[in-house]
């Protein structure tokens, strides 16, 4: 679900730069009051390390395979730290695998990194009185967000002359054809968080 | 071009990425397709960036077939209810333009950079050391863990694992399996980090910018604004 170059107008692009600067900002402002942030940062790039390494392998969900976003998951697990996670994630993919693009890499980064902020305040929340809610919430929810950024995204670039009812219909495509796919990452944050309470918990803080 | 820096190589594809995805008419297209040849046979490689620009080409395609079907008033040709329309063609060949584009000269500046130098590139150019450490430390164990998930998948395949929904709770088991190994190399990684005296980032020192890295930017900066001026004016 990577917004390729070329596809939006350059003001748009812009305006993602400056959004992904924002919130940036933001993320390192908060991290900076953590009594040793830099302690953080093993961690923090392991874990990331994991999350790049599983969105490369693509999981069976009939009827096809998807390669999973774990957006969600990255807000849950490392909060603050997954916005600068995923901009260096997404640099990364486009630099290494031709994923998404240099000019695009601001938007993509608010299409990935607000669902995974969403995805943290949900399990905030909501993750310590009913863990298994939230993180299903946290997992699908933060896919079904980066579809609908998406989707506005596009929608909003693409030329005037394509009619509303042939951007109706392309838009209810996608959200079919992502649907699986939302559903199989609720289903796997689920799972996997119970199995980190369960053996590791300082895996999962808040929860 | 050859001789430039890494910080200078992002500069210049900053200028001419952003100077390309500037332009709204067709009539600088062959410009800017000329340009992106240019910056591709001028660095060599060329066969890199032709393997790995097959993405982007099937999704330029991709519009190229889609864009002319949908969008438009104007009918050019047409078979029954099928109808290709001028204003969809001219849509998907601006945009399949700058997409293809941008990626070649994109590809053509970084990819052939080791990762290590353009991640003390971005460094150079004040990206904050938390995120080039990340980027560093993400780049040094990629391999490592793409291997170790690989294998585990493949392990869960051979033992007959579940397939369809049923798999999907031993997915997230092993990625829990990979997390927590993580956590645990992360600790040790962070010891030897401190005995080492990790204190102000993990990147290459960066060195100051030369003669002619400044000339690799003017030149980038001119022609990102050369072919926005061309698209107003032709």
């Amino acid at each position: 679900m990577h917004l390729p170059d070329g596809i939006v107008p350059v003001e748009m692009a812009l305006a993602g730069y400056a959004c992904s600067a924002g919130l940036v900002a933001l993320a390192l402002h908060r991290i900076k009051t953590l009594p040793d942030p830099q302690a953080e940062i093993p961690r923090v790039a392991m874990l990331t390390t994991v999350f790049f390494a599983a969105s490369l392998i693509a999981v069976p969900v009939p009827p096809a395979s998807v390669h999973l976003m774990l957006a969600g998951l990255m807000g849950v697990m490392l909060g603050w730290f997954a916005i600068p996670a995923i901009m260096v994630g997404l640099f990364l993919q486009a630099m290494l695998f031709g994923h998404g693009g240099i000019t695009a890499l601001g938007l993509n980064g608010v299409i990935f990194g607000l669902p995974a902020l969403g995805a943290f305040g949900i399990w905030r929340l909501i993750g310590g009185r009913w863990p298994d809610v939230g993180a299903f919430l946290a997992g699908s929810g933060a896919v079904l967000a980066a579809l609908a950024l998406f989707a506005g995204i596009v929608l909003a670039g693409l030329p005037a002359v394509i009619d509303a009812g042939a951007e109706r219909i392309a838009l209810q495509l996608l959200l079919i054809a992502h649907l699986p796919l939302a559903l199989a990452e609720g289903v796997i944050v689920m799972t996997l968080l119970r199995v980190l309470r369960r053996v590791e918990p300082r895996l999962v803080p808040h929860g | 071009m050859a001789e430039a820096s890494p910080r200078a190589r992002l500069v210049v594809v900053l200028f001419l990425a952003f100077g390309i995805a500037a332009v709204q008419g067709l009539a600088v297209l062959p410009w800017v397709i000329g340009l992106a040849l240019a910056v591709v046979l001028a660095c060599g490689h060329w066969w890199l960036v032709l393997r790995r620009m097959r993405g982007p080409a099937a999704l330029a395609l991709g519009l190229v077939l889609v864009l002319p079907l949908i969008a438009g008033e104007t009918v050019l040709a047409q078979l029954g209810p099928i109808a290709l329309r001028l204003e969809g063609v001219q849509a998907a060949a601006l945009i399949a333009g700058r997409l293809l584009a941008i990626v070649a000269i994109t590809l053509a500046l970084l990819a052939p950079l080791p990762p290590f130098q353009l991640v003390a590139g971005l460094r150079g150019l004040r990206v904050p050391a938390l995120m080039t450490d990340l980027a560093l430390l993400t780049l040094r164990y990629l391999d490592e863990v793409s291997a170790d998930l690989r294998r585990a998948h493949l392990a869960r395949q051979l033992r007959g694992g579940r397939s369809g929904w049923h798999a999907l709770p031993d997915h997230a088991r092993l990625l829990a399996s990979s997390l927590i190994r993580a956590q645990a190399r992360s600790e040790r990684l962070w010891a030897a980090m401190r005995l080492r005296g990790y204190d102000t980032g993990l990147a290459l020192p960066v060195a100051p910018l030369q003669v002619h890295d400044w000339v690799a930017i003017t030149g980038a900066a001119l022609l990102g604004c050369g072919v926005i001026w061309l698209d107003r004016v032709l």
